[in-house]
């Protein structure tokens, strides 16, 4: 398959599934060629809104997305999907089934999904993930939504990319308090209650409606709501779908939008210049870098120092 | 004695404390003093234990073991020795074959030609399109109709299927555990058209749907609505038909999924529980049901493995029946077990060679004592679907470990051996083990839904494959004495190619004869049903009564359950 | 500073439900250090293909033992020359007899492993392709 960044963009507005999902890999791999290839899908994109959904394992994230999928085909618009999951800190290599829930799209070309593993990368990721949000948004998908499992830190980076977090919690997770993760309050734009069928989901709405009073909010303020769905039986779907679209209006009546938008680019911007800025200065002097690494390694220079004298070696 | 006696001998030459040791100090240890062992360890093929090199009554000793609690006597509890007091004295086992090819018309005639060929019984096998809940007109279903199995589309094609010389038959099998629901009910209505009576032969369902989402993959709905309707037609069966069999927890698929003994058991045993528990929710005693609950099983080649396991599933059934249940009845604690010799030992390669494993399997089968029923799997069932050659082939195996061996003649002839007995025992409490911690995860239910079982077997898949593959397990014909230039010509059942043609054009014909203005009536019925506690059963037979296809039949249900799609974590990839 | 990965795509065709051999080379191929996408059950030569071109996968492993590999595999190569995919690495595993297996080759599929191949010849297979191609 053709692997040149610009013809691959032109044919990706152009609709050509594969040559949007070949632009998504090459900038995924780091590709530094593929950086045209976005430039070229840039100015297409910026319509879509993006979604960010976030949750523990097995809360039913994949279920939710694919059913919400379903309900925004019904109402007619073109769907991206770009389910993440780690990968193996061993091996390097990944088993990747959000595919597998979101079987009823499989045959769908107007719902295009993506798999996607972290490759261990720090920051690295949400480069990735933006990127991706940024070709597909292009090719004319007029909602993606991306699922992070919510361990670690890929919750919080995940809401540095989308317009709306939908921050899904279920019953049974033991301790209330607990579950109601610190930070998770300050980056929900909705929370979904899923698994509403089993014992304990009014517990989990109440804890974390509880919550949200103690915090301390501006009055004219967006209110998360708190949202019950059944997933797996497509209960509560509408409603969630509803929520979003009045968050939305929100974001545009209120200048949020605005402040969303220049939150992603500063987000891709700093990720973006560590990323690149690391490698230059470790390319561009390949003998005194390695020297400098290695009297690090050794204990001879302390890793600040080391940093100090590697950017301060003259390419 | 003290546990230096059993050590080789010291090598100052003192007075060893008993015989053993002194066999050890003159008679092995000469013996073994050029050359060591073949092996530096020795360990059971699938559970990897360790085996001594000798087993004494010392073992027993060390192990507590009393015949009047680990054996008792045949037909008592705790059953090991067996749940038939006179053994194989009286009747032989059951002999049975997996069958089932072709539509409705060419399945009959094969089972007719093998009830005549000395088989009391037999399985029908359903096609994928069948066991899935499709009809044979779903697109999904192209290629499959009648391919491994018969297919069933509506009442028309069960009432062919059933076209048997029923005066010869005891015993019929049916495996549809998804839609389970909807073949009892095709099977009541088509036995009431030929007006055959229910109570003269024994019907056994699989019914096995939570083995399906362990392992098989044969499901529709969500596991918790596999379970209630897995219990309506439990709770139908022993109410209405009380001499069938409702339920098969078939462990064999655990087994064929390469779950080591200990994981069938006690895998096996929560799911069987899980049901039970179920059923009893809907107002039995644990005495009117529990002598309905029965397994299935496979065997490996790990010939004293393989045995202990059939006597430990005999003695773990009783004692959680007596022990968590409160069991009184005979009956509840005597395990109704059906085993066969199992397909993941056969070989593509050499295929010939499965007839030897065939054999062997069918003498622990026998040895293991008590299995009411033996069913055969085919020598070249590894390569393709079964042939003719190899239904007789199989049949001939039963038969001459049944006459020509002896094995059939006294009551389960290895009771007391040290190996055999120290094996059991430890399989009954590593299984409890297992089970108890499937308790704590909230049962067998909670663990599927949170893809333990999945993962566990996934992991003791992952480890059978390397063995093989590193040679650590010898598998001749795949990683020992290997036919280089092996050319695999074996005869094997090739399906007519018009057996699907035939078949849609029967549905379609079923389609435009019957009254749709009824079918929709009766199938807004078995909504209704599905989205209330309402049992399944009596809707279901009457929307097949109306010829109603079992894919309509399902398509109502998942539009009430879902449709279950099981992620990579809990389907085990 | 390319950061590249071998994408796999493994699906099961059909009614086919026997997911003990897709499993196991789910694991194997993870444990090489590849990024294996799995589909699930119950797919059709159009899902397949869909999913491998959106997931931009190298190689497309499909798994056959219910005996119909003969009436969905030349059907997915067909799906993916028109799909302008058949540059991907095609391959088959199962229970797949001789004949079946040469006639699925001179299809366009370009392995077929049959049950008790080794996982890693498998892997080795795949990465030997991959470089190559990737060169
Ligand atoms: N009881 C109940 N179970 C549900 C519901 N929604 C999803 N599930 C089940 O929850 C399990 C996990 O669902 P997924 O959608 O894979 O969850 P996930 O959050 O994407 O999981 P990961 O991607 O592994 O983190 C599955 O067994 C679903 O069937 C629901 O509404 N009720
Ligand atoms: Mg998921």
């Amino acid at each position: 398959m053709e692997r040149d960044p610009i013809v691959l963009a032109e044919r990706a507005l152009g609709g050509h599934q594969g040559a949007g999902a070949r632009l998504i890999r090459m900038l995924e791999e780091g590709d530094e060629g593929a950086t045209e290839g976005l430039r070229a899908v840039l100015p297409s994109a910026g319509r879509a809104h993006l979604l960010g959904v976030t949750g523990p394992p097995g809360a039913g994230k994949s279920t939710l997305v694919d059913r919400m999928a379903a309900e925004y085909r019904r109402r007619g618009s073109r769907v991206g999907i770009i389910a993440v999951d780690p990968s193996s800190p061993f091996t390097g290599g990944a088993v990747l089934g959000d595919r597998v829930r979101m079987h009823d799209h499989a045959a769908d070309p107007g719902v295009f999904i993506r798999s996607m593993a972290t490759r261990g990368q720090l920051g690295g990721l949400a480069r990735a993930t933006f990127e991706a949000t940024t070709v597909l948004d292009a090719m004319g998908y007029d909602v993606v939504l991306i699922e992070t499992v919510g361990v670690g830190q890929d919750e919080v980076d995940v809401a540095d990319l989308a317009h709306t977090t939908v921050v899904v919690s279920i019953p049974g997770m033991g301790d209330d308090v607990q579950a109601i993760k610190a930070g998770i309050l300050e980056i929900a734009d909705l929370f979904v209650v899923n698994k509403a069928d089993l014992p304990g989901a009014d517990r989990v709405a109440k804890h974390i409606g509880a919550a949200l009073h103690m915090r301390a909010a501006p009055i004219d303020a967006w209110q998360p709501p708190i949202l019950m769905t059944e997933a797996e039986r497509a209960g509560g779907i509408v409603d969630v779908i509803d929520g979003i679209d009045a968050h939305r209006a929100h974001l545009r009546s209120s200048g949020g939008l605005d402040r969303k938008v220049i939150r992603r680019r500063e987000r891709v911007f700093h990720d973006v210049l560590r990323e690149r800025a690391a490698a230059r200065a470790l390319a561009c002097a390949p003998r005194q870098g390695a020297e400098i690494l290695s009297a690090m390694r050794s204990g001879e220079l302390d890793p600040y120092t080391a940093v100090e004298a590697l950017l301060g070696v003259e390419a | 004695m003290t546990d230096d006696s059993r050590k080789r001998p010291a090598p100052d030459g003192t007075e060893p404390a008993d015989a053993e040791a002194t066999w050890r100090r003159d008679v092995l240890g000469p013996a073994l003093a050029d050359r060591g062992e073949r092996q530096d360890e020795f360990v059971t093929q699938q559970m990897h234990w360790p085996l001594k090199d000798l087993y004494t009554s010392r073992d027993l000793d060390e192990i507590g073991f009393d015949p009047g609690k680990d054996l008792g006597f045949p037909g008592e509890f705790p059953y090991t020795r067996g749940t038939n007091p006179a053994g194989y004295r009286q009747d032989l086992w059951t002999m049975l074959q997996v069958t089932g090819f072709g539509t409705a018309t060419d399945s009959a005639e094969r089972w007719s030609k093998m009830l005549d060929q000395g088989l009391n019984g037999f399985i029908i096998e359903y096609d994928l399109p069948t066991t899935n809940g499709y009809d044979s007109d779903h697109p999904l279903a192209e290629g499959e109709v009648a391919r491994a199995g018969t297919a069933i589309d509506t009442l028309a094609d069960m009432e062919q299927a059933l076209d048997l010389p029923w005066d010869k038959l005891q015993h019929l099998s049916s495996v549809c555990n998804a839609p389970q629901p909807v073949n009892l009910a095709m099977i009541l209505a088509a036995l009431e058209k030929r007006d055959i009576d229910p109570a003269s032969f024994t019907l056994q369902m699989s019914n096995a749907i939570l083995i399906e989402y362990t392992c098989v993959g044969r499901y529709i709905y969500p596991p918790k609505h596999g379970l209630r309707i897995a219990t309506d037609c439990i709770e139908y069966t022993i109410r209405n038909h009380a001499n069938w069999i409702p339920i098969s927890v078939v462990s064999a698929q655990l087994y064929a999924a390469r779950a080591t003994p200990v994981q069938e058991l006690a895998f096996g045993f929560s799911i069987a529980m899980e049901y039970l528990d179920a059923t009893l929710a809907r107002g039995f005693e644990i005495d009117e049901v529990a002598p309905y609950w029965s397994f299935i099983t496979g065997l490996e080649m790990d010939f004293f493995e393989a045995i202990a396991k059939l006597r430990a599933y005999r003695k773990i059934w009783a004692r959680l029946m007596k022990e968590r249940y409160g069991a009184k009845r005979e009956e509840s604690l005597r395990l109704r077990l059906m085993s066969s010799p199992g397909t993941t030992g056969l070989t593509l390669q050499q295929p010939l060679n499965n007839i030897a494993r065939l054999g062997i399997q069918t003498l622990a089968c026998a040895l293991g004592g008590g299995a009411y029923a033996i069913t055969t799997p085919l020598h070249d069932e590894a390569h393709a679907l079964p042939s003719e050659e190899a239904v007789r082939v199989g049949i001939a195996v039963q038969n001459i470990v049944a006459h020509e061996t002896g094995v059939a003649d006294t009551i389960d002839p290895l009771a007391g051996s040290y190996l055999l007995e120290t094996m059991t025992r430890r399989m009954e409490d590593e299984v409890f083990a297992e089970i108890e911690k499937v308790d704590a995860m909230g049962g067998a239910l909670a663990a599927i839904e949170a893809g333990y079982f999945q993962k566990e077997l996934a992991r003791s898949q992952r480890a059978r494959f390397s063995e093989i593959e590193d040679g650590t397990r010898k598998q001749i014909g795949v990683n020992h004495l290997v036919q280089a230039d092996e050319k695999r010509s074996i005869e094997t059942f090739k399906l007519g190619e018009t057996a699907e043609r035939q078949q849609l054009a029967r549905l379609a014909r079923v389609r435009a004869d019957r009254d749709d203005a009824v079918v929709a009536k009766t199938l807004d019925r078995v909504r209704e049903a599905a989205s209330g506690d309402e049992n399944l059963v009596p809707p279901i037979l009457d929307a097949v009564k109306a010829y109603a296809t079992q894919g309509e039949i399902c398509d109502v249900m998942r539009e009430v359950f879902g449709v279950y799609h099981p992620d990579s974590l809990t389907s085990g990839v | 500073m390319a950061n590249r990965k071998i994408r796999v795509l493994l699906a099961k065709l059909g009614l086919d439900s026997h997911t003990v051999g897709i499993t196991v080379i789910a694991g194997a191929l993870r444990d090489a250090g590849m990024e294996v996408i799995y589909t699930g059950l119950r797919q059709t030569p159009d899902m397949v293909v869909q999913a491998a071109v959106q997931e931009d996968a190298d190689v497309i492993g499909i798994s056959s033992l219910s005996g119909a590999q003969m009436q969905h595999i030349p059907k997915l190569l067909d799906r993916l020359r028109s799909a302008e995919a058949d540059d991907k690495l095609v391959v088959v595993g199962g229970v797949i007899p001789d004949e079946d297996a040469a006639e699925l080759k001179a299809a366009g599929v370009d392995e077929v492993f049959t049950m008790g191949a080794r996982t890693e010849d498998i892997a080795t297979f795949i990465r030997t392709w991959w470089e190559a191609e990737r060169r």
